[in-house]
Parts: structure tokens; sequence; C-alpha cells
């Protein structure tokens, strides 16, 4: 109980959007590890607030459909005015396992580093678990990533992240959609925080491969990041 | 005069009635409006005078000038409404935003 306590000072921002029962599933795995868990619903048909209202969570919700990369701002903002001392990314379709935040919180409380990005490509039996075709769209987000925002990591469309409450102050999100996972990138280098990978296992059900972000997507995504680069 | 003429006229004043509502109130639209208008109805009028514009800039027929300068136009129309696009979902983002942030449900209203 000691062990939980002491994780009160850190909020989970779980964005979601029509996720359905799963998302029950994903808080239930964050709240046993005694974090805080902010769920945001981006405007999904069946409010969240009917899926995991009962369970001791925050819950805000957008009136409109805005994109992820908003959903986690707004959670984000509402973590930092609630007195967050760290704040995590996580998301909602059961890729993540809520026994990884142990690792990220530890590191954040050492004091080393500022960011924490999960990684499916430092450790050889999670990159194995990982479809091949999702392998080489992500090999193109990490050269993508490294162009617009100069840093060479190893998986840059990982969902789950760790900040401190300075870092969380400094990264700001303006991407609504997904290209916000670049300009998260983009965003840690200009505010000049200390960043590490941590190895994470990212599962593939079903029902995440049929939500996540297909190859097409991709393309959009630098079609959009590149238009809004030359257009502020 | 053709009836061609007749018609892109009767367009050109058609769309300078139309965007002088749209326009609002300040001089500086205004007169540019103005400005495109008069020269509207100048070239259809005398549509020679393109042709001959166009042979000096090194473009075979006025048609081709128009239409090279119309894609420019066209290009510029678009990126500054894209622009205009992009401030506009900035702040349904911010609004959004604060309305979840003013309504969140904290863990103790849990049911």
């Amino acid at each position: 109980m000691a062990e939980s306590l002491s994780q009160r000072g850190a909020f989970a921002v779980v964005p979601c959007f029509n996720e359905g029962a799963v998302v029950r599933e994903t808080v239930l795995g964050l709240l046993a590890e005694g974090v805080q868990v902010v769920v945001v619903d981006d405007g999904s048909e069946r409010p969240a607030a009917e899926i995991c209202g009962d369970l001791p969570v925050h819950l805000l919700r957008h009136r409109v459909n805005l994109g992820q990369g908003a959903a986690l701002q707004t959670g984000i903002d509402y973590a930092l005015r609630a007195g967050a001392e760290f704040v995590i990314h996580f998301d909602a379709d059961g890729q993540h396992d809520a026994t990884a935040l142990r690792e990220i919180l530890t590191l954040l409380r050492s004091g080393t580093v500022d960011v924490v990005l999960g990684s499916r490509f430092l450790d050889p039996v999670h990159t194995r678990a990982v479809p091949r075709a999702k392998r080489v769209a992500l090999r193109g987000g990490i050269a993508v990533s490294w162009l617009f925002s100069g840093l060479w990591l190893t998986d840059t469309h990982n969902g789950l992240r760790g900040f401190t409450r300075a870092a969380a102050q400094r990264v700001r999100l303006t991407e609504d959609g997904f290209g916000h996972a670049t300009e998260i990138l983009d965003e840690i280098r200009r505010a000049g925080v200390r960043y590490c990978e941590v190895p994470v296992l990212v599962r593939y059900s079903d029902y995440s491969r049929s939500k996540g972000q297909r190859l097409s997507n991709g393309l959009n995504i630098l079609i959009d990041l590149v238009l809004r680069r030359l257009i502020p | 005069m053709t009836k061609i003429q007749f018609l892109l006229i009767a367009g050109v004043i058609g769309l300078g009635a139309l965007a002088s509502a749209l326009v609002g109130t300040r001089l500086v639209y205004r007169l540019a409006l103005m400005g495109l208008l008069v020269l509207g109805v100048f070239l259809v009028s005398f549509p020679d005078v393109t042709t001959e514009v166009a042979r000096v800039l090194g473009v075979g027929r006025g048609t081709d000038l128009l239409l090279y300068l119309g894609i420019v136009a066209g290009g510029f129309a678009f990126l500054l409404l894209y622009a205009r696009v992009r401030r506009v979902e900035r702040k349904v983002t911010l609004l959004t935003r604060e309305l979840a942030l003013r309504e969140a449900r904290g863990t103790e209203e849990a049911l």
C-alpha cells in the first residue's frame, strides 16, 4: 500500500475515442499500479462515462472529436492543474502493460531524465511481437521523425511516454491528430529536456490492430506535418 | 461585343457584388476588389490586350497567360484558406478543451 500511495503524484492520461469496453481493462490495470487515471473521452459516440464512470478516475469529455493529440493535451492540462508530479501518456486500446509504469516512474524519480519514451525495438523479444508490415511503417516513422526533430530514436510512434511535471509543462501539443507523435519529439528537442528510451512490450490484439493507424494514414500524417510546418 | 463578352462581364460584376458583401469594410480590401472588377471588365472588353501582354512575356496566347496566372492565384487562395481553417481549428480545440476541463469529473465523484 505504501508503494501505491507513493504513486499518487503520477497521472496516467488515457485518450480514447470509441474504444468500448477495452478502456475499462486498461483503466483497471493502471489503477492497480496506484497511479491516478485521467480518461479523456474525445467525443466518443458512447460516452466513456458509461464504460468507466463507476471507477475512481478523472473523467473529461470533448464535446466534439478533435483527435488523439488534442485529447492528450487536454488530459495533460488537467493533470498539471491537479498538481501532477509526473504525467504518463497511455494508450486506451490495451496495447500497453501498466506494469511498465514502475520502471518509467523510477527513472523519472531518479532525476536523471525528464522524459522517458517507450520503445518496442530495444528488446528483440518485443520487436518480434510487432507485425512485419507495422515494423516497416514504423521504420518510416523513425526516419520522418529524425528529419523533423533531429532525434534518432528506435521507436517514435509509441504511445507510452513519461514526463516530469516540468517537462510536461514545456512540451505542448498543437497537432490535434496523430501528427503529435512526431511533434512531441520536436518539442523535446526544442525544450532541451533530457530523455531516454525504455523497452516496452506492445501487445497486438485483433482489436488494437483494427484501431491502429494504417499505412495510408501514415502518409497523411506526413503530409500534414509538412503542410503545417510551412503554414503555422 | 460578342455574346460571351456579355456573359463574362455579367459574371465578373456578379462575383464582385458577392465579394463586396463578404470582404468587409476595410478600405484596402474594397479598393483591391474594385481594381480587380475594373480589370476584369476591361480584359473581357479588349481581349487583344491580354494577347499582347502575353507576347511581351513570351507566352503564345492571352488565354494561356490567364491560365498560368489563374493557377498561381488559385494556389495562393488555397493556402490562405488552409491557414484560416487551421486558425479556426485551433480555436475550436481551445474552446473544446476549456469546456472539458470545466466539466471534468474528479475521482471522488465516481458512482
